[in-house]
């Protein structure tokens, strides 16, 4: 690109680069042709020193006129209403605007009635979500937490927000629809008398005699004694049929709910990401022009970013090299790296299994260890060995993913791939682990699945260690909502604090080593899933799980926001908002498919309990749907059946198959569309400064003559 | 509001508004409102008189002998860039110098109470983007000459990262940055091709921001 003589590099510092204006130059330079272009109009009404050969006019008459052309020079989608008053324009301008804007209106009159009718939907519409959005809670906490300690950590507590308001709406249905019904008909009776005429044992959750206060306590935290025939759990709801039919139903709608709401929220995120970071981006220009943030003040701040950027730059770098390294292994060097990771693997899926073995192997032997005098005898003891299936969860959960971080560097990836592989693995533990759990209960329910073995024969389930399974159920879910919450708090006061007030007498080294701590926002946003998890299964099974649950996770963000505040220091490394906006409510979803297994299939599958809960008698949970129906008019009854027909569902299917494959066409026929784009607008800046430069070749010649 | 200022005359704070527009189209404005010279001044539009006398006093305490409490009869002030550069919102960060001086009336650094108003005007939050981007710019190209250069690259990285890369790794990251974002293939960035990459980067606009 010739440089025109209008236009020298001068050296720094010294006088600004524009050129002044009224210098005696040899005709306009190509900065100020560039100038005069329609698109560097909001900077020709600003801006400095930037030339402005012919477009001089005279101040006083021509003042309405100029401000009106400003105002109409500006972008059209600024122009539009709301108010002039949120625009960055002088004041007279806005005066002018308006006059303008409510002469048109009156112009127009009622021939665009339907406009302005439009119009106003739309104002109402952003006034209702302004006012929604005002009233979310902690939103400036949120924004001082994300000023100080990165994207990453405040994407933990939206997402613990979020799940915050899911479990405020579940238990407000699950009150409104299980516990308003059990009272509607009359109080709830007591647990059933010993009944010997009864084929399936019985069922007596009272403690017989005096109850000491400590294992009243203990009864507490376990989820017996007194509370085993109270609401909380399912066995309390009497065999009422509309109880029934709406206890199921909460069921149902609060899994709609979550679904519906989860999908809206990672819908917009994904919006969100997939704009941002479009591919071929901006890895390393967004690292080093918009990644400073100018506001920062502080030395340690400004050094905190410093670091994050450079720790960024050379990661960037660092995959790069692995990338280039990768690209040329030679056959040898690649069959030995991959029998590494053949190795690696081999050893995950073995520490996996060990986990998931000992949590099944904690779950069998609850029993049996019960029926042991000693534990008997000391309700301590008994506590524990009632929790023995969470402290296993939480052990393996505790102790494996540190391991999974040591095993990830070794297997020769980019370190981006690395984290995805720790977070995959860390994620299928902690569902899986539940799963296990889950697995073994069903064993001992169903007796292995075998309708036929002994114990099972008479009930359909083992009614002699569990004559009220659903109950048991409930309670595992319920220890294992108080124990999670415990170890929170446990870890934050026995290990985080110590650390934070002992680490500041350690030496050098050593505090490097231990002491400054940081959120580390994956493995916490896993254990918040995990714990949404536990509480989708237990809440048909714990009607009052949801409402525990709203005031645990209240509490968590109470310590947790403490906790940060005063142990941890920012992160040294940046979290992707890719990762955040798709991975998390991914992991969300199938934590809510997971948990919808045990739960379908104990209402389809396994028989009711025959002395406690809303649906003892039945052959199965679901049952007690069709029977309802056929309680309900003809037509309704044809209606609902032919929805469950294959005459429904098939169409349904294709109908669902032709609308996805239109979708993804469609998505891909805009990402054809976006990349053309993009070409064309880089095709047309060389056009703009191929003519600028023409223009100002054919004036200096004109001038030369 | 009823703020009784004797910092600026009503026709002052005015002229503000009408500078802005007046300014803008290339006029001269020695029209006797106070013997302001619009041109070649940033016009800032986020204007209110709130903003503009909190923004005078904290040019006003950088030096309190040098800059008199009364602008109504306009005196041409300059405060130097040393005492600038001491503002807690300016003294840490690694570009201060390069902002100062593009902003400032000579290039230099020191700015007169117009340059202080302006730069703030277009560090905050209501500046629309291409005048961010501008400026911007304006910030990175180092040696003025209107193109962002392999020099002026390694330069930003440099202040960015403290020194710690290497030179082999700047080098490397200022060509990346080139391959991305260069669109005219001419071995540095106009400003056209910064304002395309500003376009594709959603949080420009929040970090090109200084808070007062």
């Amino acid at each position: 690109m010739e440089k025109t003589p209008a236009w020298e590099p001068e050296a720094s510092g010294s006088t600004t680069g524009w050129p002044a204006p009224r210098e005696p130059r040899a005709g306009p330079s190509l900065s100020s042709v560039l100038s005069e272009l329609p698109s560097a109009a909001t900077l020709r009404y600003r801006g400095p020193g930037v030339l402005l050969s012919g477009a001089l006019e005279n101040e006083e008459d021509d003042g309405e006129r100029s401000i009106q052309a400003f105002a109409e020079g500006f972008p059209k989608e600024l122009r539009d209403p709301p108010a002039s008053r949120e625009l960055p324009w002088p004041m007279q301008a806005r005066r002018t605007h308006r006059q303008s804007y409510t002469r048109d209106q009156v112009a127009q009159g009622s021939g665009s009635r339907a406009a302005h009718r439009a119009l106003m939907l739309r104002r109402s519409k952003e006034k209702m979500w302004e006012g929604l959005r005002s009233l979310e809670p902690w939103a400036w906490t949120l924004k001082r937490i994300g000023g100080q300690f990165g994207a990453g950590t405040e994407s933990y507590f939206l997402l613990l927000r979020f799940l915050l308001l899911l479990n405020v709406l579940a238990s407000v249905l699950k009150a409104c629809m299980t516990l308003l019904p059990a009272w509607l008909d009359g109080a709830p009776p007591g647990p059933p008398g010993p009944d010997p005429s009864s084929l399936c044992g019985s069922y007596n959750p009272h403690p017989q005699g005096l109850i000491t206060f400590p294992s009243q306590v203990f009864n507490l935290l376990s989820g017996e004694g007194f509370l085993e025939w109270s609401p909380l759990f399912y066995g309390f709801y009497p065999p009422r049929p509309r109880l029934a039919v709406s206890y199921l139903c909460s069921t149902f709608a609060i899994g709609l709910l979550s679904l519906v709401l989860i999908l809206h929220r990672s819908v917009s995120g994904l919006k969100q990401t997939l704009l941002a970071e479009s591919g071929v981006l901006t890895s390393y220009s967004h690292w080093v022009f918009s990644a400073w943030d100018f506001g920062l003040s502080g030395d340690v701040h400004v050094r905190l970013r410093q670091r994050i950027i450079l720790y960024e730059l050379q990661v960037e770098l660092e995959e790069a090299v692995v990338r280039r390294r990768a690209a040329v292994r030679t056959l040898g060097q690649q069959a030995r790296v991959w029998s590494v990771r053949v190795l690696l693997n081999l050893l995950v899926v073995t520490l996996l299994g060990a986990a998931f073995y000992g949590v099944y192997w904690a779950t069998e032997s609850t029993v049996e260890l019960q029926e042991w005098p000693p534990v008997q005898q000391m309700p301590l003891l008994k506590l524990g060995v009632d929790y023995l299936p969470s402290i296993f969860i939480s052990v393996v959960n505790f102790v494996l993913p540190p391991m999974f971080k040591l095993i990830a560097p070794l297997e020769g990836y980019t370190r981006s791939r690395q984290i995805v592989l720790i977070l995959l693995r860390t994620m299928f533990l902690r569902l899986a682990s539940l799963l296990v759990l889950l697995l073994s209960l069903w064993n001992q329910i169903t007796c292995g699945g075998n309708k036929e073995a002994g114990e099972c024969k008479t009930c359909g389930y083992n009614y002699k260690e569990l004559p009220c399974w659903e109950t048991r159920l409930g309670q595992e879910m319920y220890r294992l909502l108080l124990f999670d919450l415990l170890t929170g708090v446990a870890v934050m006061l026995l290990i985080q604090f110590p650390l934070k007030l002992f680490c500041g007498f350690c030496p050098g080294t050593l505090r490097r080593v231990v002491g400054t701590q940081e959120f580390q926002v994956p493995d916490e946003v896993l254990g918040l899933i995990y714990a949404q998890t536990v509480v989708w299964v237990g809440s048909f099974f714990c009607p009052l799980l949801p409402l525990l649950n709203t005031a645990k996770f209240l509490l968590l963000f109470y310590l947790k926001k403490l906790a940060l505040f005063s142990v941890c220091s920012p992160a040294s490394r940046t979290f992707r908002a890719s990762m955040a906006n798709f991975f998390f409510p991914l992991v969300l979803l199938l934590g809510l498919a997971i948990s919808a297994v045990p739960v379908l299939y104990s209402i389809f599958l396994i028989p009711p309990s025959k002395l406690c809960g809303p649906f003892r008698g039945q052959s199965s949970i679901w049952a007690q749907i069709p029977e309802s129906i056929s309680s309900l008019p003809q037509t309704i009854q044809n209606f609902i059946f032919f929805l469950g027909t294959q005459a429904f569902a098939v169409p349904l299917l294709l109908i669902s198959s032709i609308l996805m494959v239109y979708t993804l066409t469609l998505a891909n026929s805009y990402g054809r569309l976006i990349s053309e784009l993009k070409q064309q607008i880089e095709m047309e800046a060389q056009n703009k400064v191929f003519l600028a430069q023409r223009a100002v070749a054919l004036s200096s010649a004109n001038r030369a003559l | 509001m009823g703020n009784k200022q004797t910092v600026f005359t009503h026709e002052q704070l005015e002229a503000y508004q009408v500078r802005v527009m007046g300014g803008a189209l290339g006029q001269c404005e020695e029209s006797g409102t106070g013997g302001w010279e619009p041109r070649g001044r940033v016009q800032s539009q986020l204007w209110t008189v709130g903003l503009a006398l909190r923004l005078f006093y904290r040019y006003q305490d950088l030096a309190p002998q040098l800059v008199p409490l009364d602008y109504t009869s306009s005196p041409d002030v300059k405060v130097p860039y040393e005492l600038i550069s001491r503002m807690p919102e300016l003294k840490d960060n690694p570009f201060r110098q390069r902002i100062t001086q593009v902003f400032s009336e000579d290039g230099d650094g020191h700015m007169t109470l117009d340059n202080f108003l302006d730069m703030f005007s277009v560090m905050s939050e209501m500046a629309p983007r291409d005048l961010k981007g501008y400026y911007a710019f304006k910030i990175y190209d180092f040696n003025n000459d209107d193109y962002i250069c392999m020099w002026d690259l390694e330069q930003t990285v440099t202040k960015l990262t403290r020194g710690e890369l290497s030179a082999e790794e700047v080098s490397l990251v200022c060509e990346k940055v080139l391959d991305e974002a260069d669109g005219d293939h001419d071995g540095r960035l106009s400003l056209e091709d910064f304002q395309n990459m500003i376009l594709r980067a959603p949080d420009f606009l929040s970090t090109f921001h200084i808070r007062i």
